[in-house]
């Protein structure tokens, strides 16, 4: 620089600090903050087991399957059940569905559990740090094993009391084997085994061993029996011969192989029982099979794919019909129905079904099966228990009114219906127990909340791609066909699916955060395996966070931190 | 003739200091001065009729015949900032650009100034759109009047190259960008022999580029701040005393690249046959050249034609101008450009300059040869006769306008 430039004092020649600026770091510009923070997906905080979606989403996009079933397992020991038969409300609340069409969540765990028949749950997931205390269960079904296997984890000794002579409960007793074959239950329940869980089957507590035996030799007794009493319809005829309980009848099939089946049966009900047991009865060698429903199909509780393919297979439906009587001579012929109509919702939200006064007409039918919804049969507990609704009720560490005695699934109150609230329910209440058992007192983690609302995804990260379809298998004659129907997805939509995803709150390392910083603020730590924003140098333009396609960056206000 | 060639040629390029005499364009002549400067950054983005020496550049990096940092970018705003950010760092810095693109240019080229960066880009004069038009026009560069950069115009391609490194050796001391300008295509696009002066002769000539204050990771300063009322102005009394400078030195430096290259395009004006002139032609760029076969013409018939060849226009060269035209009658400036509501630019600014000088001769404004349309010797001629003819100065006149 010239001499002549430095004029008459020493000021510089443009508008530049003479001394050392470097104190000054541009990070103390900002006045808003990024975060760099995961957060909890739709899916999971849907998924009433809270199994982590994105996260063994991920593992499957780099071909890994058998870590993916190990992320799973932790929440799930039952992952080739669950993709099966779920209802997955985790797909409900999947934000892809306000893009395009939902991710098949239900098709990716039943992929991932497949990938996987061979190797059986791993050690390291079980704690190392093992437990004098003992805990009977009573009842073998996604409950009581679910709970089994969490306590097992915890280091716990369980025992599971079963009265059928095969563990597996409503999974065995009351779900079809072409929708849940019984290879893949035979080996969830068997890798469960497998940590050490003593299953006694052929036992029934209050008949073989009374309850109180169970309290007297355990630290903590779980029941997990269950709902199977079937509520009657109170109408007249119902003693007719032919009237029977769908799920006695899905019972007798599933562990006789063979059940009394009409030509022209009458299914009551709307939910999955009423169509696992029409489509039983089709494959048992009914002519006709007819679901009579009181509300109308937007109504129904059971899963639609499988109202579809019940609908595919032949059964007819009778929709917003309701019997109020059964004739016949000895035999049940005639069912005499109701028509209803729809009315205000009621407590489930649903339109309450009234009888359209002088409607009455007749069906005939030479079997009718009711699956208008089960109790759990609790005489076992000689009433010593405080119930709600017919069922256990339980405070809020899934304990009944008797100390140290816990209940789940559908024998208690809270969600019930599904194989995977009963799950999330044993898995509860072995987090309950283990509490109990350490610490004499329990408290649970409240109710999950998801921080992914759909608008929070940065849609021009991703293009419109369909969900796949997966292949089915429905034979000309479905008689004596058990076949399973639902085949699965091939690896390649697995692999396209985990890639639509939009992983929501769940940083997938795409370094769009990294790329966009202006001030190359941020990097990657190789060993935490997480992105590290420079607050010296931060200005908090926020371009990080609007680029993460997927809501894994946090702003917020710097007013808050330097508090 | 072939004994006239190599008389003038040996003049034109002393062997002594010349590594080889290409034949080449334009554009190329500017790719290799940006080569023999050692310019250590180039940001580009293309533009007819510039293309070619970014085309150039690219393939000298890629090939490592030059060792710059290639950047490429998605216009012409980034280019020039990212020279500006280049050349903040104290590393010297090259851009080139045209027309439009150096339109859209414009908001860093203030910035380049201001914050005292001695940036060189090669601007190649093309008419603005719309209509589309790639062919030569001043307009662009002329526009770029008030931003604070230095600028030349270039009559060949021996002068594009000679004034690049020239350009350096100048910013680099008064830390003021400068801007080379060439004419489309009959510069850019037209191949001449081109000297390319010996590299160690070019190092002595312009030495590492170091100046005393840049970002730095130690000892870091802060760039481009506030400045309040009672600051700001004094600032931009220190870019006016640059500009003043350069003026000082601009001579001085077609001096030392004589004395070390051995050549010399003359500093602010090339006067031709102008001591005993009666009538002067202006001009710049490539009708310079055409204009002098004019010049001989007109001598030939005994009539005092003489040339004035403006090769700076800021710094404005008044004092050289005032002291060219003390003994003409007339003077005529021909403007490829228009400053639309006013006249020609370069006769504007001359004419401004001599308001206030002791001798005032008649000035005529003559615009010429827009967008490229030929300006020829029948062209200039018809300029000088109607110059001869004017008895009072005509601010404007538009020459070969098809009515």
């Amino acid at each position: 620089m010239s001499d002549i430039m430095d004029l008459k004092n020493d000021q510089t020649l443009m508008a530049i600090s003479t001394g050392d600026m470097s104190w000054n770091k541009t990070g103390s510009w900002r006045y808003m903050r990024p975060l760099y923070e995961n957060k909890i997906p739709p899916c999971t905080v849907g998924c009433p087991a809270h199994e982590k979606i994105p996260q063994y989403f991920a593992l499957v996009k780099e071909k890994k399957y058998k870590e993916a079933w190990e992320t799973i397992l932790p929440d799930n020991p039952m992952p080739g059940v669950t993709g099966r038969v779920c209802y997955h409300p985790c797909e409900n609340v999947c934000n892809r569905g306000e893009y395009d069409e939902t991710i098949a969540i239900h098709n990716m765990e039943r992929f991932v559990a497949d990938q996987n028949l061979d190797n059986h749950i791993p050690e390291y997931l079980v704690s190392k740090e093992k437990r004098e205390e003992k805990v009977a269960i009573i009842g073998s079904g996604p409950a009581g094993l679910s709970a089994a296997y969490q306590l097992v984890r915890q280091g716990f000794k369980v025992t599971v009391f079963e009265s059928a002579n095969e563990a597996g409960g409503m999974l065995r007793i009351g779900i079809p084997s072409y929708r849940l074959p019984r290879e893949i239950l035979d080996k969830e329940i068997d890798d469960i085994k497998r940590l050490g869980v003593e299953i006694r089957a052929g036992i029934t507590i209050g008949k073989d061993l009374p309850l109180s035996n169970l309290q007297k030799n355990f630290d903590a007794v779980l029941i997990a029996v269950g709902a199977y009493k079937s509520w009657g319809m109170q109408i007249p005829g119902e003693e007719l011969k032919g009237i029977r309980s769908g799920l006695d009848y899905l019972k007798q099939y599933n562990l006789q192989e063979q059940a009394t089946t009409g030509k022209n049966v009458v299914v009551v009900g709307g939910g999955n029982t009423a169509i696992d047991t029409a489509r039983s009865a089709l494959r048992m060698g009914a002519e006709k099979v007819t679901i009579v429903y009181r509300r109308s199909r937007a109504e129904m509780p059971a899963v639609p794919e499988e109202i579809e393919d019940a609908k595919k297979e032949g059964v007819q439906f009778v929709f917003l019909a309701n019997p109020i009587a059964f004739h016949g001579n000895g035999s049940v012929q005639e069912v005499e129905l109701i028509k209803m109509e729809l009315g205000e919702p009621d407590k489930s939200g649903r339109r309450r079904p009234n009888p359209v006064k002088g409607s009455e007409y007749r069906i005939e039918a030479d079997q009718v099966l009711l699956a208008i919804g089960e109790v759990p049969d609790l005489e076992f507990t000689e009433g010593q228990f405080k119930l709600l609704h017919d069922r256990l009720n339980l405070d809020n560490g899934q304990m009944t009114s008797q100390k140290g005695i816990f209940a789940c699934g559908d024998a208690a109150n809270g969600p019930i219906g599904t194989v995977v609230d009963a799950i999330a329910t044993g898995h509860r209440a072995a987090t309950a127990i283990g509490q109990y058992l350490r610490n004499g007192k329990v408290a649970l983690n409240g109710k999950m909340e998801s921080g992914v609302p759909f608008d929070t995804i940065n849609l021009d990260y991703f293009v419109n791609e369909p969900r796949p379809k997966e292949q089915q298998h429905h034979p000309e004659t479905l008689k004596e066909n058990f076949e399973e129907v639902n085949l699965g997805i091939t690896i390649e939509d697995a692999l396209n699916e985990a890639n639509r995803c939009f992983s929501c709150g769940t940083c997938t390392y795409c370094d769009n955060c990294l790329i966009f910083c202006p001030d190359v603020a941020i990097h990657l730590d190789p060993v935490k395996h997480e992105y590290i924003i420079d607050y010296d140098y931060c200005k908090g333009c926020g371009v990080c966070v609007h680029e993460c396609p997927r809501n894994a960056m946090a702003f917020e206000e710097e007013l808050k931190w330097n508090k | 003739m072939e004994q006239i060639m190599n008389e003038t040629m040996s003049k034109y390029f002393n062997p002594e200091t010349t590594a080889s005499i290409k034949v080449m364009e334009g554009t190329h002549a500017a790719s290799q001065a940006v080569k023999l400067a050692r310019v250590k950054v180039i940001s580009a983005y293309p533009i007819t009729p510039q293309t070619s020496i970014v085309e150039k550049l690219s393939e000298l990096c890629a090939s490592g015949e030059i060792d710059a940092e290639f950047i490429k970018v998605e216009s012409e705003h980034s280019a020039m900032a990212s020279v500006v950010g280049a050349e903040s760092a104290g590393v010297r810095s090259f851009t080139a650009t045209s027309s439009q693109g150096l339109a859209l240019m414009h908001e860093i080229l203030h910035w380049a100034a201001g914050a005292r960066l001695p940036i060189v880009m090669v601007n190649v004069n093309r008419a603005l759109a719309p209509a589309w038009n790639i062919w030569v026009e001043q307009t662009d560069s002329l526009a770029q009047r008030d931003t604070g950069w230095i600028q030349f115009y270039c009559e060949s391609n021996q002068e594009v190259l000679d004034m690049v490194l020239q350009a350096y050796r100048l910013a680099e001391q008064v830390m003021l960008p400068v801007m080379i300008n060439l004419d489309a295509f009959f510069l850019s696009h037209t191949s001449e022999p081109v000297a390319l002066p010996k590299q160690e002769l070019v190092d002595q000539f312009l030495p590492p580029y170091n100046p005393k204050y840049k970002m730095e990771l130690e000892g870091g300063h802060a760039f481009g701040g506030l400045a309040m009322p009672d600051s700001y102005m004094e600032l931009r009394y220190k870019m006016q005393k640059s500009m003043e400078e350069a003026e000082r030195l601009i001579p001085i430096v077609a001096e030392e690249y004589d004395h070390i290259i051995g050549r010399h395009h003359g500093t602010f004006l090339e006067n031709y046959r102008v001591a005993d002139a009666d009538y002067l032609l202006m001009t710049s760029g490539t009708i310079s050249g055409t204009s002098r076969i004019v010049v001989d013409s007109y001598r030939e018939k005994g009539i005092k034609l003489g040339m004035i060849k403006v090769r700076t226009f800021r710094p404005f060269p008044t004092k050289a101008i005032r002291e060219a035209v003390k003994n003409a009658k007339k003077v005529g400036v021909i403007d490829r450009n228009i400053s639309f509501g006013q006249s020609g630019i370069f006769f504007s600014e001359a004419k401004a300059a001599l308001y206030n000088a002791e001798h005032r001769p008649l000035m005529n404004g003559y615009v010429a040869g827009l967008g490229g349309r030929d300006v020829t010797p029948e062209t200039i001629s018809e300029i000088v006769d109607h110059l001869i003819a004017s008895e009072k100065g005509q601010d404007l006149i538009w020459i070969g306008v098809k009515k």
